[in-house]
């Protein structure tokens, strides 16, 4: 008997306890992927699928779709997944205080400074541009953010899935660069989005 | 003569207080953990569960921050290095415990 009269549980029964509650917890503190990555994916498939169907593979756009419709449902379907995201942080973030809370903060400004950049430097460029270059600096600079933060996100926390996602991104988004309007479009939408969406799922059954 | 059987820690040989312990170490140095997310992890009634934290902060296995958000009293805990190091040992003792008890047979 233990100083409280429980039974004295075996060795193996403990550990498995050990491992049960390490486990409870790590789902606790760290992102549901569902909620994190599979929305975003998403808005990527959504939102670059209407962007391929306007500039087409050939210079012929696949469907009646404005460069403006497409952006719509892109910014649409990113703030609805911007919003989950933002309530997953805060719901893990309120379990805790202290040194990692900080690194949250310092990350979510780092976001904030590296998108407002971003704009102004599109808002300056484009209107010298064609427009299909103009669609290029602006999916491919925002996507040139998003890559380089999920890999740091990676580094801060030392999360392994984080950081190969923004490989990813990163390689796919060069890939199209090179390529063009088109195909960056339909590159994004099926290897980012759909691939977010698969890593999602993926991380969600394992965990 | 036979290796003597390691002496298990008694302040986590309970199991409430090792799955609190597990608990508090997943965080990293420098972290505290409200203690509503302490109590709901653990599935344990706030009495419950201060008592065997009182029982931890006796041993210095924990730290208890007692403060203010605006107006309502919130509770934080953490582990300390002692606590860190003592879960180190009760867990070697434990897989020794297992080795000796599959690997003499």
């Amino acid at each position: 008997m233990t100083d409280d009269g429980e039974r004295v549980p075996s060795p193996e029964e403990t550990l498995r306890v050990i491992e049960q509650q390490r486990a409870v917890t790590n789902r606790a503190l760290q992102p549901d992927p569902l909620r994190m990555y599979v929305p975003w994916g998403v808005a990527w498939l959504l939102g670059f699928t209407a962007f391929f169907l306007h500039y087409g593979l050939n210079g012929e756009p696949y469907a009646p779709i404005s460069q403006m419709q497409a952006l719509a449902v892109l910014m649409i379907a990113q703030v609805a997944a911007g919003s989950v995201a933002a309530y997953e942080i805060a719901r893990m973030s309120s379990h805790t205080r202290g040194d990692n809370q900080v690194k949250g903060t310092m990350y979510g400004y780092t976001w904030f400074a590296g998108m407002a950049l971003m704009i102004v430097i599109a808002m300056r460029v484009s209107p010298l541009l064609p427009p299909e270059l103009s669609g290029l600096l602006w999916a491919g600079g925002t996507l040139t953010v998003v890559a380089i933060l999920y890999m740091a996100g990676g580094a801060v926390w030392l999360q392994w899935p984080m950081f190969f996602i923004g490989v990813w991104i990163a390689g796919v988004n060069g890939l199209g660069l090179m390529l063009g309007a088109g195909w960056h479009a339909l590159l994004t939408a099926v290897l980012l989005g759909g691939g977010q969406i698969a890593a999602g799922l993926w991380l969600w059954r394992r965990s | 003569m036979t290796d003597a059987a390691p002496e298990l820690d008694p302040v986590i040989h309970a199991q409430a207080r090792l799955r609190v312990m597990v608990t508090l170490n997943t965080l990293c140095e420098g972290d505290e953990m409200a203690f509503p997310s302490l109590k709901e992890l653990l599935g344990m009634t706030a009495g419950n569960l201060s008592v065997h934290l009182s029982k931890l902060e006796e041993a210095e296995y924990v730290r208890i921050v007692k403060t203010h958000k605006g107006r309502t009293p919130v509770t934080y805990v953490a582990m300390t290095r002692r606590g860190r190091a003592a879960l180190e040992d009760y867990t070697r003792a434990i897989r020794a415990l297992l080795d000796t008890a599959g690997g003499t047979a």
